[in-house]
Formats: structure tokens, sequence, C-alpha cells
């Protein structure tokens, strides 16, 4: 099948990985992939196969759409990234290294996952200042202004997080997320429920932090904004990544052309092939 | 890490609801103990002791700990451990703390420190308050206790000890039973380390002590080979330490018990947790 041509196949840099060098020096080697999954697979209780051996390859300063219906398996593979999911069977590596639970490389990563999370009896300032202290490293490394500009709470910073609103909470994530100029940035569908304004926002904090260099992940159900703001784009379905690739090169070969939209419902609808092809996964 | 731990737990409602709950129930008691006729005679737990109110300051705190010890003082340990990690996973910040490459060893063992420091200071607090109630009462003088189980019709078995001694003997009372919170502490924080609802593992906790309770030969003659082997059951034997001699065969044997019990579902929650998805 011609999918598999548009995956973005870089040369893997085995070299890199040969080379007798140490783990940091391998890490910042230039080229090196950012992101890299190889064969992921998450078997759930009772069987079911969530992630189903998906491979996927980020490199520095690309900016990554992950889109996909409801259930398949977006959430799950960017926990498996963070080290919150074991993965069944699989590799994962950020920056070359190994992503395990408590693995170092995690603090180069900053990420909103499943909806915000904090503690609600206490301010939105004091959830940041604590979740950076959980982390041990120097509070001058923590960019905390700068993410805090990007949150635009003003006030109701220094009010209990319980009395937040669904945007205030995602936005209060996202400065989370930025905590420590994080390389690469994991968003899990950053924008649901915010305000137009504020999806301007997110979005033009976002292009600012691609243009320093940040490399991102996100998934998303707004496919305009993927198309508008994502250089590439994968889209899964039923655990399995269907099409990857830049973003033109897949409205053109599955959207005629037109948009990230038609193209993903061609994939989508039109699909029951796709996902069930068993050559797939015999790259 | 604990100091993290401490500012999130130490400001937390709930907490200090816990310790002013604690803090009232002693209190109550002592002004209903001192209400009552100045004669009456207050019988203590099985053994059973026999304290007269209005002689000692120490009878208040002695009869708080044993009105508290079977349910209020687990209660609060069961709140402490199963809201520890559990409740994290409720407000969805688990996975948040970890995600930065946290160890999670270290992040169990804030939680665990934190959680029983505070049920330490819940054991504490009520015999601390008891006690200071009745200093203010009724000052500063002896324990005299008569031992029911020593005291025949026509003897009866009266100890006194001085004050120093009584507040002796009451700190290694609260050490013991503080010491015998600890199983239901373990397997409260043990399900809090699987559980992504802290009322399961709270309700857990509390759900041990009741099982204590009602496999007992009290009520139920058939299991009487389990009677010593209880988490919560022998945390009444602190009584023996009023008692003279001392009896004290029965306290340590409850306390290895307690050790094997919290190493048990201590290292089964460290083990489960190394593992486990963070899915919430
Ligand atoms: N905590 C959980 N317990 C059981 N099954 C789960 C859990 N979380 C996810 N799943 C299952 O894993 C599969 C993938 O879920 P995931 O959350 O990754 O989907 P998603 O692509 O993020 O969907 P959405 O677009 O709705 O966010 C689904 O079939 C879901 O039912
Ligand atoms: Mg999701």
């Amino acid at each position: 099948m011609a999918l598999r041509n548009l995956t973005v196949a870089g040369p893997p840099p085995l070299a890199a990985v040969a080379d007798h060098s140490t783990r940091r020096e391998v890490s910042s080697a230039r080229g090196a992939p950012v992101v890299r999954i190889e064969g992921l697979v998450k078997r759930l209780r009772r069987g079911v196969i969530a992630v189903d051996g998906v491979d996927l390859e980020i490199r520095k300063g690309e900016v990554w759409g992950l889109a996909g219906p409801n259930g398949s398996g977006k959430t799950l593979t960017l926990k498996m990234l963070l080290g919150l999911v074991r993965p069944t069977a699989g590799k994962v590596f950020l920056f070359g290294e190994p992503v395990r639970p408590g693995a170092r490389v995690l603090g180069r990563v900053g990420a909103l996952v499943d909806g915000p999370g904090f503690v609600p009896h206490l301010s939105g300032l004091d959830n940041l200042r604590l979740a950076w202290r959980l982390t041990r490293r120097p509070a001058d490394e923590a960019g905390l202004e700068p993410a805090l500009d990007y949150a635009a709470l003003g006030e109701a910073l220094h009010r209990p997080y319980s009395t937040y609103s669904h945007g205030m909470r995602y936005r209060l994530g996202f400065a989370q997320a930025l905590l420590g100029r994080p390389e690469l940035l994991i968003l899990d569908e950053p924008v649901t429920g915010l305000d137009p304004l504020h999806v301007r926002q997110l979005r033009a904090a976002l292009a600012e932090l691609v243009a320093r260099g940040t490399t991102v992940l996100m998934s998303s159900h707004v496919l305009g904004d993927v198309q508008e703001t994502c250089t590439h784009v994968a889209v899964m379905q039923q655990g399995r990544v269907v099409a990857s690739g830049r973003v033109p090169d897949l409205v053109a070969r599955f959207g005629a052309g037109s948009s990230l939209e038609e193209a993903y419902v061609e994939l989508v609808a039109g699909s029951g092939a796709a996902a069930g092809d068993p050559g797939r996964s015999a790259k | 890490m604990i100091r993290v731990e401490l500012a999130k737990q130490l400001t937390r409602p709930r907490t200090y609801l816990t310790f002013l709950a604690l803090t009232a129930f002693a209190l109550a008691l002592a002004v209903a103990l001192s209400a009552t006729g100045p004669g009456r005679v207050e019988r203590v737990g099985d053994i059973p002791l026999l304290l007269v109110p209005r002689t000692s300051m120490f009878t208040l705190p002695l009869v708080a700990l044993s009105s508290t010890m079977k349910f209020f003082l687990p209660l609060a340990v069961s709140v402490f451990a199963g809201e520890a990690l559990a409740g994290e996973a409720a407000w969805g910040s688990l996975r948040y703390a970890l995600a930065r490459g946290a160890s999670r060893s270290r992040f169990l063992g804030s939680k665990a420190a934190v959680a029983a420091l505070f049920s330490i200071a819940a054991v504490v607090l009520v015999p601390v308050t008891a006690a200071a109630a009745g200093l203010v009462a009724y000052g500063w003088h002896a324990l005299p206790v008569a031992d029911g189980s020593a005291s025949t019709p026509l003897r009866l078995a009266l100890v006194s000890f001085d004050p120093g001694q009584a507040l002796g003997r009451l700190g290694l009372a609260t050490a013991y039973v503080a010491a015998g919170m600890s199983s239901i502490f373990a397997f409260a924080f043990f399900l809090s380390a699987v559980s992504s609802r802290p009322l399961v593992a709270v309700a857990g906790g509390v759900g041990l002590t009741i099982l204590s309770r009602v496999l007992n030969v009290d009520y139920l003659p058939g299991v009487a080979v389990l009677n010593g082997y209880m988490p919560n059951n022998d945390v009444d034997l602190w009584q023996h330490l009023f008692q003279q001699p001392v009896e004290s065969a029965g306290m340590l044997h409850f306390l290895v018990l307690q050790a094997v019990y919290s190493a048990t579902f201590l290292a089964l929650a460290w083990w489960w947790f190394l593992r486990k998805d963070v899915l919430e």
C-alpha cells in the first residue's frame, strides 16, 4: 500500500547509537530524533489492544499533529512516551534515551495529557511552584514568569484551583507544561474548551516556542488547527498509525489537495482495508 | 519532596478537620467525665482497670485513648494513608508529578512519610488534649488504679503511680497505640497505591478494622484461633502497663504482628506503585 511511502523514513541514526560516546552526546547529536517509537503495543486489561504497533519518528523542530477517532489510542501512546504507562511491547526513545518510569530524560519534556491535574485547594501559582519543586531542579531553571505569561490568568492565579473554569484549568495546565523550558512539548488536545481568543493565543505561543526550536507533538480533533500549525501529522485508527508524513503530502494524497479534514475523512471513513491490512506491520 | 507533600497536605481542609474532630472528641469526653458524679468509677477496657475521674488528671487521657483506639483513630489513619496516593490520582496531578521524571520510589516515600507523620500526630493528639484538660481540671496528682482482674470481692488490688510515672506510662501507652495503627495504615496505603479512588482506600482501612473487631472470639467463638493475628484486636493491651507487675508478652506479640503486617503491605504498595500504569 502506498500509505507506507508517506511515512517519514529518515535514516535511523544507527551510527549515533552504535557510537561509543556517552548518552548525552548521542542525544545531542545532530539529527538524532527527539522522539522515536518502535513497534509500540499496549494491551489493557480484558485483552483490549489499545495501541497496536505504532512506529513514529520526530525530529527536532518538527511540529506533529496526532489525529484519530475517539479511543484510537492517542492518549495512551502519549502516556507511554512519558513513562506513565508501561508498553506491552515495543520501545520508546526520547532524545535517544530509552524511556522508563522516572527516566531523567523526561526532565526535558513538558506535557499536558488527558487534561490538567492540580491540587484543588491550592492556588494556581502555588500549584506551579510545587510542581516545579517536585523535579528537584533549581528554581531559576523553571522559567515561571514566561510560563505564567502564556497562561494569562491574571488575578485568578492567586485563587484556589478549584474555583477555576474549564478553560482556565487548561491554561494553567499549559503553563505547567512550559515549566523548565522543555525541548519537547507533548500536548493532548490542548485547545478543547478554550474560547476563540485563547485558542489564538495558544497558537501564537506555540508558534513562538517552535520558532525557538521546541519540538511539539500534539493530539487534536481540530484538523484545521493541525493543518495550520503542524508540519507533520499522524493519523491513528484502532491503535495503529494509518498514515503519517508531511501535512501537505497527506493533503495532496488523500484530501484531493483541498484540506486535511478531507484527507482524514478519506482515511478514517474509507479505511476498513487500511486498518485490517495484514501487510502493514511488515514494514 | 517531603516538604512539597507537607505543603499540599497541611493546607488541606480534610487534614485540619480530622485533627479538629479528634480534639473536639477528647475535650467533649473530658467535659462529660468531669460532669458525672464525684465518686464515679471509670472502667477502662477488658482487663479492667478502675479509675476514679476526680482523683487524677490521667483518667481522662486513658479513657480518651481507649475510646478512640478501636474506631476513630483507625478512621483518621485510614483517611491519611488512603488519601495519600489515590487522592493525587483523583486530582489528576499524579501523572504530572511522575511525568517529569520524579522517582516513583521517592514520591511514594514522601507520601508514606507525611501520611505516617499525620497518623502519629492524630494518635498523640487525643491523649495530649485529654491530659491537658485533666491537668487544668484536677492538677498534678498521683494516679490510683484498681486492677479489676487481680481483685477479689474481698481484696481490692490497688496500685498508685506517682504523676511522673503515670506520665511515662501514658507515653508508652500512646506509643503502643500508634504502633498498633501501623497495620491499618499500611493496608490503606497499599489500597491507595492500587486504586485511583481515595474512598476505596479509606474504606478498606476502616473495613479491616471492623473485620478485626468482628472476627473476635467475643462474637464468633469459632474463630478463636485467629484472635492473636487480627490487625487491630490487641491494640488495647497497653492497659497492662497500668497493672503491677506489667504483663508484656501479649504486647510484644502484637508489636511483632504490626511490624509483619506493615512491612508486607508497604512492600506490596511499593512493588505495585513502581509498576503501575498511570491511566487516570
Ligand atoms: N483507564 C482505562 N481503562 C480501560 N481502558 C482504557 C483506559 N484508558 C483508555 N482505555 C482504552 O484505550 C483505548 C485508547 O484510549 P485513548 O485514551 O488512548 O484514546 P484517544 O485516542 O486518546 O481518544 P480520545 O480522542 O477520545 O481522547 C480506548 O479503547 C479506551 O477504551
Ligand atoms: Mg485522548
